[in-house]
């Protein structure tokens, strides 16, 4: 029998006392919980909010081995055209080994665009633009030989020179440590357009 | 963590508190059911509290804003309608609570002396909870809203010289409009709100200080056991505490029911022209107040008057103050005054037919009945102070019964 | 304005519309009969978009609470609610025809329908819907014997029939009486879901909420008559001792 209180001195049936009023703040603690995370999550973006924070991209104006870059959630997101000597490269760099990350195995892409072209289908890449070292906007240079003679195309920083290929993965030397983020997005080719829906939860910027 | 609290008690006083309002605050050990409403309301108001703090965060004060953003809460944000019907149940709630208390107060003399004090805050405490009530009520800024904002700011223009003022920094401008719901969401929150508490803080001081009443209305202090302690009293800490735990839980599962199963009422609680947006264009063919404003509004219309009316529904507004010195009987408890707990069971049941009548529509069919009521509710004022001098009581009890 | 003329006004403005209402004390109400589950909503909710769409919105309503409440897949919403243009599907259900063109067109805009069934009650839009008569008087040749003078045309008219000022049909209707008037109720239960979409999330956890506090509330008693035995003689609990104690 553990000791007893002075308040509690004099009475019958302690255990069955404390025994209850455990029982009784359990409950209520669930109680109170259940009170609690509705109003917490009341204060989450509204559907309204939620509505507003997707973009539409109409894929249509964009030609082969062009890009688009639109704001979405006031960070700019780019939309490339890749032509089939662009899907190739992807391939060489990967062979040549200058990869940081070339399986991805950082979860900066959704699950879906964890492949060599990271995207969903892989013509269309869609991507924020944001170098992952410092936040800067990266140049995209596509023409094989722009940026260094073995460049096979894709983006350059100007701010403190991470590269990345055509499906902005990170190139070995860059300041930057990891493949830039691949948000949420849907994609139809028979629609033409691409719907820009969330961060990718585990994603980082820079 | 009896150190901490050593540490804590030379600077703040804490135990002595504790004591004084709790585990020494001895109460008669005879409540009843009507005594749960005290703590209720306790209940009530940080419920109130914690569901206006998340509504306002999604609240617009503007005419063309203000409507839409509840609809944006009651359809847009996660869980936005169990907050929305959470208050507006609430405030319903509230004011059953409200009477309850109050009835249970004028059933067993709690207003009469050494209690005056407790009586006169407690009602100034309902005239607030009726004011903060009514600007609240305009803030969602449906039709209803906009014109119950129109009458009762018009009413303050009928004070002579300083009405039209008044009702112009009541508006901030010409009609309803977003300088009248920046100002109301103001006095809502942060003025009428704080003096609700304050006033509560009052009430529940100047009651520690007398003692609780209890049902037969005799005083536990007169007969103390050779400890100091009144025999008939319970230290409110455990007994009380636990007892009002257990009302809690009964009273939630009836309010999570409303919320859940009937958060309209029917049209009683949110009434049906809440869902139409303002429209200063279009007033409404049923103009009723809320159920619990209802019965002044029945008064006011009973009398066929301008004046007189407006100074009937004022006066039955007041003279509640003066109960305790209206009713002159020695006897606290009506359990033992036959005569005056029928009147005040008439006077209950009129107050209930004027807050039906009110909702009906201003028809020649009902004007007896709200006419009838209104003088069986006046009439009990006014009758009290003859009655009570002269009235038969059953002998009372020195100790307390169950 | 004195309080005088005000009250006056209120008076008389109350009186005023209670003259539409008046005429309303002969309307036979009628109840549509329905069962308000997810099904009939969801009929509703088409039966909406093919013929009421065109001019109501629901405004409050977005097209993806009718897979999160009612459960209809994206798909059937996107080919069969979903108007062709410009909606999104977490958009606003708002109809294509422009406010203003519509009060040049009909005289006033058509209404909202987000609140309607709280505001006016489902049995008021079910009769309404179901009393337009044949008025050649009227620019749109339709009158209605719940809301007298209404500007909107009985636009269910090849489906329901045609009637007369005093009842008699002119121009049988498609369907059936009990389908159309099913086809009607289906249309009331979807603006009766419109107006509170929370009814079927708080029918599915109420009972859960209401269960916990009665466990709650059932511990807290057992607590509190185990303090309360020491204060009764002899044990028992809660009972009171009539008589007084001494």
């Amino acid at each position: 029998m553990t000791t007893v209180t002075d308040a509690e001195h004099g009475h019958k049936n302690i255990t069955r006392r404390r025994f209850l009023t455990a029982a009784t703040s359990a409950v209520g603690a669930v109680v109170a919980g259940m009170v609690a995370v509705p109003l917490v999550d009341s204060l989450e973006p509204t559907a309204a909010a939620e509505a507003a924070s997707s973009t539409t991209v109409d894929l249509t104006p964009i030609e082969p081995g062009m890009q688009v870059t639109v704001p979405w959630q006031k960070k700019p997101v780019i939309v490339i055209n890749r032509t089939p000597e662009m899907l190739a490269s992807l391939k060489e760099t990967m062979d040549k080994g200058i990869l940081k990350d070339p399986l991805c195995k950082v979860p900066q892409q959704p699950p879906y665009c964890t492949n060599m072209y990271r995207s969903r289908v892989p013509e269309w890449y869609v991507g924020i633009r944001i170098c992952n070292h410092l936040c800067c906007i990266p140049h995209y240079r596509p023409k094989k030989g722009s940026v260094a003679p073995w460049w096979l195309g894709g983006f350059h920083c100007p701010c403190h020179g991470s590269m990345y290929d055509l499906s902005c993965r990170v190139i070995q030397g860059s300041p930057a440590p990891h493949n830039m983020a691949v948000p949420e997005y849907e994609l139809s080719t028979e629609k033409m357009s691409a719907t820009i829906t969330h961060m990718y939860p585990k994603a980082h910027l820079c | 963590m009896s150190r901490f609290l050593v540490w804590v008690n030379k600077r703040l006083p804490l135990d002595e508190t504790v004591k004084e309002h709790l585990t020494e605050y001895f109460a008669p050990k005879n409540f009843n059911i009507l005594y749960y409403a005290g703590s209720l309301l306790l209940l009530m108001i940080v419920i109130q509290l914690i569901s206006g703090f998340f509504l306002m965060a999604h609240y617009d004060p503007t005419s063309q804003g203000a409507f839409a953003s509840v609809q944006g809460i009651m359809y847009d944000t996660k869980w936005g309608w169990l907050i929305r019907y959470m208050h507006v149940d609430g405030v319903s709630l509230i004011f059953i609570l409200l009477y309850a208390h109050m009835f249970r107060g004028l059933l067993y003399g709690s207003h009469r002396a050494p209690r005056e004090l407790v009586w006169i805050i407690g009602y100034i405490i309902y005239l607030l909870m009726m004011a903060e009530a009514f600007v609240g009520y305009v803030l969602p800024f449906g039709n209803l809203s906009y014109w119950a904002g129109e009458v009762i700011t018009s009413i303050i223009h009928a004070v002579p010289v300083i009405g039209p003022p008044l009702t112009t920094l009541a508006r901030g401008g010409p009609g309803i409009g977003t300088a009248t719901l920046q100002r109301f969401l103001a006095l809502h929150v942060v003025l009428f709100f704080l003096i609700i508490l304050a006033a509560i803080a009052m009430h529940i001081v100047a009651l520690h200080r007398v003692g609780s009443n209890n049902p037969d209305g005799v005083e536990i202090k007169k007969h103390k056991g050779p400890d100091g302690k009144p025999l008939d009293g319970i230290p409110f800490h455990p007994y009380y505490t636990v007892k009002d735990l257990f009302g809690v839980g009964v009273w939630l599962t009836i309010f999570v029911s409303v919320i859940f199963y009937a958060p309209t009422m029917h049209g009683i609680f949110m009434e049906r022209t809440t869902f139409l947006a303002a429209n200063p264009m279009v007033s409404l063919p049923d103009v009723t107040p809320p159920w619990y404003l209802s019965p002044y509004y029945a008064m006011l219309r009973a009398v066929p008057n301008k004046y007189y009316g407006i100074a009937i529904m004022i006066t039955s507004v007041l003279l509640p103050f003066l109960l305790p010195w209206l009713d002159r009987n020695p006897v606290r408890s009506s359990r033992y005054r036959p005569v005056y707990k029928i009147m005040l069971i008439v006077a209950g049941i009129s107050f209930i037919t004027l807050a039906w009548v009110g909702e009906q529509p201003p028809l020649p069919k009902y004007f007896l009945i709200e006419r009838a009521a209104t003088a069986l509710y006046l009439g009990f004022y006014i009758l009290l102070p003859i009655i009570s001098k002269i009235e038969p009581t059953r002998p009372v009890p020195e100790r307390v019964t169950g | 304005m004195s309080m005088y003329r005000y009250l006056c006004f209120l008076l008389v403005s109350m009186l005023v519309p209670g003259l539409a209402f008046g005429a309303a004390d002969t309307v036979h109400w009628m109840t549509p009969h329905y069962t308000f589950n997810r099904t009939t909503v969801i009929a509703g909710a088409r039966y909406f978009a093919d013929h009421c769409m065109a001019c109501h919105s629901v405004s409050s309503l977005r097209y993806e609470y009718l897979t999160a409440d009612l459960g209809m897949p994206k798909t059937e919403v996107e080919k069969d609610i979903m108007l062709p243009d410009g909606a999104a599907f977490k958009g606003t259900i708002v109809s294509p025809m422009p406010p203003d063109m519509a009060a040049k067109w009909l005289g006033k805009p058509p209404p909202n329908l987000s609140h309607m069934d709280r505001y006016l009650g489902s049995k008021f839009i079910y009769t309404y819907l179901l009393s337009f008569y044949w008025d050649p008087a009227r620019p749109s040749g339709w009158n209605n014997y719940v809301f007298p003078m209404v500007a909107m045309p009985n636009v269910l008219a090849p489906w329901g029939g045609t009637v007369g000022p005093k009842g008699h049909v002119i121009y049988p209707g498609k369907l059936s009486p009990a389908e159309y008037h099913k086809n009607v109720a289906d249309v009331v239960a979807f603006l009766r879901y419109a107006s509170d979409p929370s009814y079927f999330k708080r029918m599915a956890i109420g009972p859960y909420v209401i269960g916990i506090l009665l466990l709650f509330t059932i511990l807290a008693y057992l607590l509190k008559t185990a303090y309360w035995m020491d204060l009764k003689k002899g044990g028992g609990a809660g009972m009171r001792v009539k008589g007084g104690n001494k």
